[in-house]
């Protein structure tokens, strides 16, 4: 067998993900019986048995969509911890470029983070009334996840089984070799340029947020979390790794950089994540939105200072930048 | 204030023991009302009650207290609506034997956002009304079966429930303490409350302030009696 299906961190992950899975689908077959008999004007014994086994089931997948949260960076760790097992890798950078399923398999799990929040604030509002007004909704959504779940849980299976620990792969190489730094960058952005970008996009949604200009702040804040991305990884890295031509998304996540790397993407991640939150509740649902406003201006300001601050850090004792 | 149309509950619903505990009630209880729910035991008056009160939701049927569809709320507005609308008096008390009779009566109001001297305030009050405020800070333990049943009867009414449902009140008193609860009963009904009563023992049968009395016989409503 496959020496990375029997790492510790890999047996645990898919361990986790298949029994999460198994959940999932037997929530996606009871969901998909309360959808075609669920009629709430109904006092029958059919109702009220679909009201108590809706409640059963939205617990399972509040229960699984949590867990899935948290086991986003377990698999960045564990993608990382393989490095030592893939030849020509040093970080996750290489292990996730180890086969065709690794990068599409990762954004993948990202959009599904977004989406399970989003289910999750669905939940919540749904739980607070009385009537369950957005049953149908959450059970069409949460089919609608399924699907990708399904796909996530395919390419999971795909990407651990084909990791070649034989040849050797490419890892930050390739960004190493992009001396300057910008030959990497998209829209014809350099340096300058990318940050002055990134702190008037950062200006932009706390603006947007503030004023409850929200039909705005959802194209910011997702402008600003692909500015960011670009940013940290080109910019504020070089800071971390104390290095210019290291230009990493995954090296930070390893201890030689005090494991920093999940502070900064988990704050852009649930910073984005709420600011979108926030607008979808307000315009979409008219709930309001004060909390996840807050939450989302508190970690995106959180990220940009921390990003900066190495920046800062780095020249004071120093007395030049990169 | 109080309708139930068509309800029924089945216990143990669709395995071989399960067992139909109310067959289709229709019932309505005005605002004010007194009522007695009269019945040998098994014939469905604590189901009924634990229905009106959300402490278990129906099979079948529609259940509304003052205007609100209680049948279908979700757990976390039953509890809501049962530390706001209502007061239940049960046979066995369920008071919390460690804490004294002023703690017991506070009980229910721990989850509200009131001051501490408020809910002080309230649950003298009650204790006043149910003549136990002289035990107030006595050990539940040491309660003889009428105080604590008075106890009980102060936590009840601590929050001003519209409705008060009493599930055998007397079943564990002598005679003596009955006729003081009943005494308390017809106060609280003098104070414009809806009172139901789910009791077999015959005292409560010929009460002036009770508007009807209920017969019931496995899991059905067979005679109503003014």
């Amino acid at each position: 067998m496959n020496e990375i299906l029997l790492s510790n961190e890999v047996i645990v992950y898919l361990l986790s993900e298949t029994l999460l899975y198994l959940l999932l689908f037997v929530a996606f077959i009871v969901t998909a019986g309360l959808l075609r008999r669920w009629n709430f004007d109904a006092f029958t014994t059919e109702q009220f048995r679909l009201e108590n086994r809706s409640y059963l089931v939205m617990t399972i997948i509040f229960f699984v969509m949590v867990l899935k949260v948290l086991l986003l960076p377990y698999f960045v760790y564990t993608i990382d911890a393989l490095s030592d097992l893939v030849p020509g890798a040093m970080c996750g950078a290489g292990v996730i470029k180890a086969n065709r399923y690794g990068n599409p398999l990762l954004v993948l799990k990202i959009v599904i983070l977004f989406m399970s929040g989003l289910w999750l604030s669905i939940n919540q509002l749904d739980l607070q009334a009385k009537n369950y007004p957005y049953l149908k909704l959450k059970s069409w959504f949460f089919m609608a996840l399924f699907v990708l779940l399904s796909a996530e849980f395919i390419l999971d299976i795909l990407y651990f089984t084909h990791i070649d620990t034989i040849n050797p792969v490419s890892c930050c190489s390739v960004i190493f070799g992009q001396v300057g730094g910008a030959n990497g960058l998209p829209l014809g952005l350099d340096i300058p340029k990318l940050l002055m970008l990134f702190y008037l996009l950062f200006a932009l949604v706390v603006l947007t947020l503030a004023s409850n200009l929200f039909l705005l702040s959802i194209p910011a804040t997702l402008f600003f979390a692909f500015t960011a991305y670009y940013a940290v990884v080109y910019f504020f890295g070089t800071y971390v790794y104390e290095l210019p031509t290291h230009q990493c998304p995954f090296c930070m996540l390893q201890k030689h950089y005090y494991y920093v790397g999940y502070l900064i993407w988990g704050l852009l991640l649930f910073g984005v994540f709420f600011a979108i939150d926030a607008a979808v509740m307000q315009k979409i649902f008219k709930k309001p939105s004060g909390t996840l406003k807050r939450n989302a201006l508190l970690l995106l300001s959180l990220f940009v200072l921390l990003c900066s601050a190495y920046v800062v850090i780095y020249y004071l004792k120093n007395g030049v930048l990169l | 204030m109080v309708i139930l149309e068509k309800v029924s509950k089945v216990y143990n619903e669709g395995t071989p023991q399960a067992f139909e505990a109310l067959k289709e009630i229709d019932l309505s209880v005005a605002e004010g009302e007194t009522v007695i729910l009269s019945g040998v035991s098994g014939s469905g008056k604590s189901t009924l009650l634990s229905l009106i009160a959300a402490l278990d939701k129906p099979s079948s049927g529609k259940i509304e207290v003052g205007g609100e569809l209680i049948s279908k709320l979700p757990d976390l507005h039953a509890s809501a609506y049962r530390a706001e609308r209502i007061g239940v008096v049960f046979q066995h008390f369920n008071l919390i034997e460690s804490l004294n009779v002023e703690e017991n009566v506070m009980v229910p109001l721990i989850p509200s956002a009131l001051p501490l001297a408020d809910i002080r305030e309230m649950a003298a009050k009650s204790m006043q009304h149910a003549s136990i405020g002289h035990k107030a800070l006595q050990a539940v333990k040491r309660l003889s079966g009428g105080e604590k049943q008075r106890c009980a009867i102060a936590r009840a009414l601590v929050h001003d429930p519209e409705l008060i449902l009493c599930d055998e009140p007397t079943a564990n008193l002598d005679r003596e303490n009955s006729l003081k609860f009943i005494e308390m009963l017809e106060m609280l009904h003098t104070l414009g409350k809806t009172i139901i009563v789910a009791t077999h023992d015959p005292l409560f049968e010929k009460l002036s302030f009770v508007s009807r009395v209920i017969h019931m016989e496995d899991g059905k409503i067979i005679k109503h009696e003014k």
